[in-house]
């Protein structure tokens, strides 16, 4: 632990904030209390006031004061950090004074504006002030660090969101390297006729994409291949690509990874209430949509279906969640049987029709006009080709088709799962890549520098899925500036390995990776450049062996010591 | 070097998030905002869903971080009036209204408030409360600095002499001879996020909206439940002291005129009822809807937990049959039930769960700005792709709820998108190497 210094000069700077501070504690008192602390008779301090340090002059005061006094440290008596804690640490480090060596205490919304006593109030404040001060002397100076980067980027999955990424960031100075575990690339869209929202033709538009991937020279496309390993952090990662014969491995340095692997379609019969056999004329969507850009849509018997029923909302009540596209993705399969046969029966039966899109209302209302019989429905099962449903007025129902179709709910690709553990980003409850935050950083994860695009996220259509990849290459482009570098956390955490008895509890702990274990010496070790300082390890290490710097041990039984006296 | 400069209209969640990537990216951002306070929409939330997360503490970190940007400058009660140029060579011309507060001397400590004798109603708390001449909209305003509106302010608009503002503030920040002034910027891009408004309920009078003061548009019961709201979260019916006992929240008001599904209705009606419930666990609340649309992974969770629970579920299936009439002190919701037979529900308060339309100025901004807009008003993409963040002007992109309805989080996808879009735009503006170096030669 570092010893406080003997020869310490602090500058005591009390902020009036205008009346704020000025009329709600008694400032002389406080100015005059300071010299008088007990426990300060080898430190210099140096009480002083004034009206807005946060003012353009106040800030010039200060910097001046810093250099002419030559503190050593300084404490700043004033409002919430919230609000200037930043500015006073840039005056800091103008003036030439590390700004780890300084603290804020709030005497403003912590004391003057809650206390209307004005005595307790300023006692109060006196007693946070000699905490920062105790706190300030204990506090070690922090360096910042610039890390080179490398502007180059893994998309894993060779799907729409992954082609779209690669075609969003590859150029002159950022390389890509898209892998793809099957033999080509496309993905699911690759199959479809028609794409979303617009019903632009989906196979030539996936082409021209494929295409524009294989022009890029900035972009190399490894097909058969998957990510075998993964360390690394925000503009630096080390990875490992194996291909699918014995021994094919690529080594690539990336700044970013993208994980596209996007959903696939589960199981419908793993759902309660939909039971049907191999030989039945029963099919899930992707299955119909094979056979209509194969040319018909055919039965078995390859005779075209008089009658068709299409079934939304399988699974979605026992995965939990609404998988968003079905109901689109169904009118337009009503679409391809009515374009081949006006005559065909279509039925769709639907639970609640999710049109969420400004464009979907007119495709339905468009569908509608096909002649396509909507049924709103409270529950469906199936058995084979019979639709058995509760209607809206409660009774239970049934009606026999020559064809199901069944719009089964999304779920994460396989795989999904062991790739999330490869690269320790974390799943959501239903198996889809967790963001970093639901509504304000919907495309990171939880290891910063690993994105993600596309369905692999949560059920989308291809359009979404494109505007994911494209947000996440925005992110990138914004955060790995071809020769910038980036400046990690300081305040991160360190181990004293004297004191880790390789327990591996911090392990467990950290949600950013940022710990792992040194098999050789049997201890945790810190990669501070992971690192974000959270302080879980520190709270949780039962040996005292993790510290998160500037908010040591010391630092902070010194400060609540004192406030509390 | 005006290429690294972007304009980007509206400082809601969109504009904010995309502001701060492209700062991060290097470049510098003009942050253009007609309301004296930035945050859009999502601030006048208590909580925002899936998470109920309060929405202050959600958005606030945002703004701040905006404000304290020295890459960004935000310019409030701001309005673009002219864009000139092509081809990421754009002369914008804004519009700054005068604030009569010197945001760099105010430190917000509201002692202006108190002796403005004027008081008028609060139209950006949906006019439940009252203000001031000289006011911030509501508690917790970033920026913390008040405006004057010099409509009602007595000196401002020839009433009177008063300059008891000017009196009360220790640090000269009022100044009433401030004026309108007009700014020219070179960019290289711009971003518009200017949100979205809601359908206006009173176009439907079969719904009640202004007849019966039980009837509430959205924002409206927002902030009536919003703890700095005008009745600090009581929940009190207009012009009462009393609380509802039975509140029906109707779906899809407007989406038949409007053409289409919101996507967000039916979840901040289970918020409401969440809400409802948790002020007052005694009440009844009933949610009149037909399509149930939930769709994000998380969103059918939240609709389970507050199914019977919070809400009892009424299938209306007719949204032009139905009708909110009064009843004695309270109101009767006539509608059709899944058969079709006539029901009636005697509550107090009815929330009209209205669409999402475009924002107030949508069509003079386009205008503007010259670019399209869609059949419903909002701002059209390029379609000649699958899924675009472009305008049919080249340079200018658009993101969040100004492109149509849309949830918070899609809105902060189409914003990264656009940043992307805007970085790879600027990029290519740069000369060539090869051009460079020829350049150099000649």
């Amino acid at each position: 632990m570092q010893e406080a210094s003997m020869k310490a000069k602090i500058g005591v700077y009390v902020c009036e904030c205008g009346p704020n501070i000025g009329q709600s504690i008694d400032i002389p008192r406080v100015l005059e209390s300071i010299p008088a602390l007990d426990g300060y008779e080898d430190v210099e301090l140096v009480p002083k006031s004034y009206g807005l340090l946060c003012s353009p002059d106040g800030k010039e005061y200060l910097k001046k004061e810093i250099q002419e006094n030559g503190y050593t440290h300084l404490v700043i008596a004033a409002c919430s950090p919230r609000d200037h804690d930043s500015t006073f640490m840039g005056i800091c480090k103008q003036a030439g004074l590390n700004p780890y060596l300084y603290k804020i205490i709030n005497i403003r919304e912590h004391c003057g504006w809650i206390i209307h006593d004005k005595d307790a109030a300023t006692e109060k404040a006196i007693q946070y002030i000699s905490g920062g001060i105790s706190r300030v002397l204990y506090q070690s100076e922090l360096f910042e660090r610039q890390l080179e980067i490398t502007p180059d980027v893994l998309v894993i999955g060779g799907g729409v969101a992954g082609i779209e990424t690669a075609l969003s960031l590859a150029g002159e100075d950022r390389k890509v390297y898209l892998v793809e575990r099957a033999e080509e690339l496309g993905g699911s869209a690759a199959r479809f006729a028609s794409l979303l929202p617009r019903q632009q033709g989906g196979a030539d538009l996936i082409k021209s994409k494929i295409e524009a991937v294989g022009e890029n020279e900035h972009i190399r496309v490894l097909l058969n291949t998957e990510v075998e390993s993964s360390i690394g952090f925000l503009g630096n990662f080390e990875v490992v690509l194996a291909g699918k014969s014995e021994g094919e491995k690529t080594d690539i340095k990336v700044g970013a990874i993208v994980v596209a692997t996007g959903c696939r379609m589960s199981d419908p019969r793993s759902f309660a209430g939909i039971e049907y056999a191999d030989s039945d004329e029963v099919y899930t969507s992707p299955e119909v949509e094979k056979m209509n850009t194969g040319g018909t849509i055919t039965l078995r018997s390859g005779e075209k279906p008089a009658s068709v029923a299409l079934v939304h909302c399988v699974g979605r009540g026992e995965k939990g969640y609404c998988s968003r596209v079905c109901c689109n993705y169904m009118m337009k399969i009503a679409g391809y049987f009515k374009k081949q046969s006006k005559e065909t029966k279509v039925t769709e039966f639907f639970v609640d029709m999710c049109v969420p899109h400004k464009a979907d209302q007119k495709f339905f209302d468009e569908s509608a006009r096909l002649g396509i019989d909507f049924k709103r429905v409270r529950k469906i099962g199936l058995s084979g080709t019979r639709v058995e449903f509760k209607g809206m007025d409660g009774k239970k129902q049934h009606m026999d088709f020559d064809m199901v179709v069944l719009a089964s709910a999304l779920e994460p690709s396989e795989g999904t799962e062991a790739l999330a553990g490869l690269l320790e980003i974390d799943l959501d409850d239903r198996g889809f890549y967790r963001e970093a935050h639901h509504t304000t950083d919907p495309v990171a994860t939880s290891i910063d520098g690993i994105f993600v695009a596309g369905a692999s996220q949560g059920p989308r259509d291809i359009s979404d899925s494109i505007l994911l990849a494209q947000a996440s290459a925005g992110r990138i482009r914004a955060q790995l500036i071809p020769g910038g570098k980036i400046v990690p956390e300081v305040k991160v955490s360190e181990i004293l390995e004297a004191y880790c008895t390789g327990c591996k509890t911090c392990l467990e702990v950290c949600g950013y990776g940022a710990i792992y274990f040194d098999d050789q010496k049997g201890i945790s070790v810190v990669n501070e450049a992971v690192c974000r300082g959270c302080g879980n390890c520190f709270g949780s290490c039962p040996s005292g062996a993790l510290r998160t710097k500037h908010f040591t041990n010391s630092q902070l039984l010194r400060e609540v010591t004192e406030a509390l006296k | 070097m005006h290429h690294e400069n972007v304009v980007v209209v509206g400082a809601g969640l969109a504009g904010m998030k995309a502001s701060l990537l492209l700062a991060q990216a290097g470049k510098k951002v003009h942050l253009v905002e007609t309301l004296p306070l930035i945050g859009g929409k999502t601030i006048k939330n208590e909580e925002s869903f899936p998470n109920l997360e309060c929405s202050t503490c959600l958005v606030a970190p945002i703004q701040q971080a905006v404000l304290q940007n020295p890459d960004i400058e935000v310019m409030t009660m701001s309005a673009v009036e002219k864009v000139e140029g092509d081809d990421g060579d754009y002369t914008v011309t804004v519009k700054k209204s005068a604030r009569y507060v010197k945001v760099a001397d105010c430190i917000g400590c509201g002692m202006c408030y108190e002796p403005c004798p004027v008081s008028v109603s609060n139209e950006w708390e949906e006019n439940l409360g009252e203000r001031k001449a000289i006011y911030v909209p509501c508690p917790g305003s970033l920026p913390n600095v008040p405006t004057v509106d010099p409509e009602h302010c007595l000196k401002l608009s020839g009433k009177g002499e008063c300059t008891a503002c000017v009196e009360a503030c220790m640090f000269g920040a009022v100044n009433l001879e401030d004026r309108d002034e007009t700014v020219k910027i070179e960019a290289g891009a711009m971003i518009v996020s200017t949100g979205a408004g809601v359908f206006d309920v009173s176009k439907l009078p079969d719904l009640g909206y202004g007849e019966y003061p039980g009837v509430y548009t959205p924002f409206e019961f927002e902030r009536l439940f919003a703890s700095n709201g005008p009745t600090l979260g009581e929940l009190k019916l207009r012009g009462t002291e009393n609380a509802p006992g039975k509140i029906a929240i109707i779906h899809c008001v407007g989406r038949k005129e409007c053409g289409y599904c919101s996507g967000v209705c039916c979840m901040y009606s289970f918020k409401f009822a969440h809400f409802l419930k948790k002020k007052l666990p005694e009440a009844s609340v009933y949610n009149l809807h037909s399509d149930i649309c939930v769709p994000d992974k998380t969103y059918q969770k939240f609709f389970d937990g507050v199914n019977g629970t919070h809400s009892e579920m009424i299938y209306n299936s007719s949204m032009e049959s139905l009708k909110v009439t009064g009843s004695g002190d309270g109101l009767q919701v006539t509608y059709l039930d899944e058969a079709g037979a006539e029901k009636n529900l005697e509550v107090d308060m009815v929330i009209l769960a209205a669409a999402m339309v475009p924002e107030e100025g949508t069509r003079n901004l386009a205008e503007v700005l010259g670019i399209d807009l869609d059949a419903a008003g909002f701002f059209k993409v390029r379609d000649d792709d699958i899924a675009s963040v472009e305008t049919s002007r080249k340079g200018i992109f658009v993101a969040g709820t100004a492109e149509g309805p849309k949830d918070s989080q899609s809105s902060v996808i189409q914003a990264d998108a656009a940043v992307g879009k805007v970085l790879a735009f600027l990029e290519s503006l740069k000369p060539q190497p090869e051009e460079a170096a020829a350049g150099g030669q000649g």
